[in-house]
């Protein structure tokens, strides 16, 4: 069979000017003689052999991925009851499913909570198993109309009840993205995933070199109407994504597909501590090799694809970048930030990603996947914008406050008087460079007196929790409720005190009625 | 080991107390406190556990002991969203790049940092 496909290959693809087409491969898959590679060993058979043996032996090849992909969800139609009902309000297992369309049709969002369990369990996990073929529990309500009489209904379902049950996302499969770092001096929980204070590990996402969008960089195969790998089952790409990024290497894809051949190995509910609900969506793409640019195009390996280190601490938009490195050096568990070498893990599936590729494969190979020539390809040319916003934000810079200020050696009854006089609640303490060290309290002062503990120095608190300029407010009054403190020193990059914010201050923003 | 304050006891220099006393190192891995009680979470040597503890509780402290981390490979995704977090390299890939968990080498519940890291609750603290 191998030396008849060879052969094959030799009459209908080596052609002089070194084409080939959908159709001929797709003539291939069904005459059994196709020759379909995972992506990696494409990549190793184009550096073993060079791209002209790469593209005269090989017709496809399967890329893959599966992460945590938000912008899903899945739109179910669950048929009318008797008598009928407009739903107005509707609940599964208690996540609230948003009803965008006439009256039985909904859609599970991924990221919707449940009202009982909140993050622990949402629009994810009921995708997953309705996949796993669980019952779940419909409740909805609505108000009534003389056609749609019905106010409410309760009753349980499972994917056989529903008419259709389409995955149906609206951005997927980024290309590549970022790697996250935390440089505040508290851990913070993310979307992506837990980090450290101090920079002290690091996370990232995506398939790296497997990525089906990294092998057709220029979207010159992938558009509207390619048929995927999705979830376990068949699927299409619709389009581009929202946020589809092409200039910045940043695409995504719309998807769709048919949940109920799907299986819950690829489509899994998941959750990001005190983030959010999400899903993982596994989907795999096939790349018909149709000339030797291609060929050279999917042959990208890890270390050239570069992720921006970016500090997920900084509560801006624009986060800037501490460096780039690439997805060789990160799926070596360790990445360089800052000089120093430190721990990081992917929060997608690359186990998974491998072995979508090889499924895929065997589909093909089995003649139980054809293939697709897009109706239309990805743009190349679409920017992404940040949001206009025509309301004021604050930050801390417009409730900065002087800071009244002592040091370690004063006396702490002159430290007293200085609140009073000041009538403040706290000194920050600060050395002869106005360095932060410490602050304390009049509470501080009050127990010290009770203790007789007379030295300022023994009553210091030092491990402080602190605020920048250009922070906005809200992240700064988080800061202060969670762990229950009632002012925070303003420092520059160099830890120096530039003045004080205080609850007090946020208080008579809200109080005085003015608009944030 | 976590060890929780009360408002009445936060006071007194207890830890370090209880350092001198037993000729024990007792490693902090954070600990959280204000007037109103607080709590440490502490590593100490497995030989004067027991002593420790008993003379923790002693003191009015309440003290929850270690519990082992477990791993449901059913749930478990593979994706390694634990393993930067683990201070003991516990966590890490397979050959085949599936996440695998080393009791041995585990802290169990005096760490804990991968927990509430898996987005699949795979990793829970048996008691």
């Amino acid at each position: 069979m191998y030396a008849a496909s060879r052969r094959n290959l030799k009459l209908t693809s080596n052609t002089p000017d070194k084409k080939r087409t959908v159709a001929e491969i797709n003539e291939k898959i069904r005459n059994g003689d196709v020759q379909v590679l995972t992506i990696s060993e494409m990549k190793d058979l184009v550096e073993s052999s060079g791209v002209e043996v790469a593209f005269k032996e090989v017709d496809v090849v399967t890329t893959g991925t599966m992460g945590a992909m938000c912008s899903s969800g899945a739109l179910i139609n669950v048929g009318h009851a008797d008598p009928p009902i407009k739903i107005d309000k509707a609940w599964i297992n208690d996540v609230p499913i948003p009803h965008p369309g006439a009256a039985v049709d909904l859609y599970i969002g991924a990221t919707i909570g449940s009202e009982t369990r909140g993050f622990e369990y949402g629009g994810g996990h009921v995708i997953e198993d309705l996949i796993a073929g669980k019952e779940v529990e419909l409740r909805a309500t609505a108000y009534g109309t003389d056609c749609y009489p019905r106010t409410r209904v309760e009753t349980t379902l499972t994917k056989d009840d529903l008419n259709q049950f389409i995955l149906l996302n609206f951005r997927n499969g980024y290309q590549r993205y970022a790697t996250a770092v935390n440089g505040r001096d508290e851990a913070i929980y993310t979307y992506m995933g837990k980090l450290l204070p101090n920079f002290r590990n690091a996370t990232y996402s995506g398939a790296g070199e497997l990525n089906p969008l990294c092998n057709d960089p220029d979207y010159e195969t992938i558009g509207l109407g390619t048929r995927i790998f999705l979830g376990g089952g068949t699927g299409y790409i619709i389009g581009e994504g929202t946020q589809h990024n092409p200039k910045a290497a940043l695409g995504t894809i719309m998807v769709k597909g048919d949940a109920k051949q799907m299986t819950p190995e690829y489509i899994r509910g998941a959750t990001f501590s005190e983030y959010g609900s999400t899903i993982y969506i596994g989907y795999g793409v096939p790349i018909p090799i149709l000339n030797e640019g291609i060929v050279k195009k999917v042959a990208i390996r890890d270390e050239d694809i570069p992720s921006d280190i970016v500090d997920y601490g900084i509560p801006r938009l624009n986060k800037g970048t501490l460096g780039t490195t690439n997805y060789k050096e990160l799926k070596t568990g360790r990445v360089n930030v800052n000089g120093k070498s430190v721990k990081v893990t992917s929060v997608s599936s690359l186990k998974h990603a491998y072995k979508i590729c090889e499924e895929l494969k065997d589909w093909i190979q089995e003649a139980k996947f054809y293939l697709t020539k897009p109706v239309e390809t990805l743009p190349t040319d679409t920017v992404f914008k940040p949001m206009k916003v025509t309301t004021e934000t604050r930050f801390v810079e417009s409730l900065i406050g002087e800071a009244v200020t002592c040091t370690e050696d004063e006396d702490v009854k002159a430290v007293a008087k200085r609140l009073v006089e000041e009538s403040v609640n706290q000194a920050i303490v600060v050395d002869s460079a106005n360095e932060l060290k410490g602050i304390v309290t009049a509470w501080d002062i009050t127990r010290s007196v009770a203790n007789g503990n007379k030295r300022l120095e023994d009553i210091i608190v030092r491990r402080v929790y602190t605020a920048r300029l250009h922070e906005p407010l809200e992240t700064a009054s988080k800061r202060m409720a969670d762990h229950d403190i009632s002012a925070l020193p303003v420092v520059d990059k160099g830890n120096k005190v530039l003045g004080i914010l205080t609850s007090d201050a946020i208080s008579r923003l809200v109080g005085g009625g003015a608009t944030g | 080991m976590l060890l929780r304050f009360s408002r009445q006891i936060v006071d007194q220099p207890i830890t370090s107390q209880i350092i001198l006393e037993k000729k024990t190192p007792i490693n902090i891995l954070s600990a959280r406190m204000n007037q109103l009680g607080g709590e440490i979470l502490a590593e100490i040597p497995g030989d004067k556990a027991q002593e420790v503890i008993k003379a923790f509780k002693s003191k009015g402290v309440i003290v929850d002991v270690a519990s082992l981390i477990e791993k449901d490979d059913d749930l478990c995704i593979d994706c390694g969203a634990c393993i930067s977090l683990c201070p003991m390299d516990a966590l890490g890939f397979t050959e085949d790049k599936s996440v695998t968990l080393d009791a041995k080498k585990c802290n169990g519940a005096t760490c804990g940092l991968c927990v509430d890291a898996c987005t699949r609750r795979a990793l829970r603290l048996l008691s």
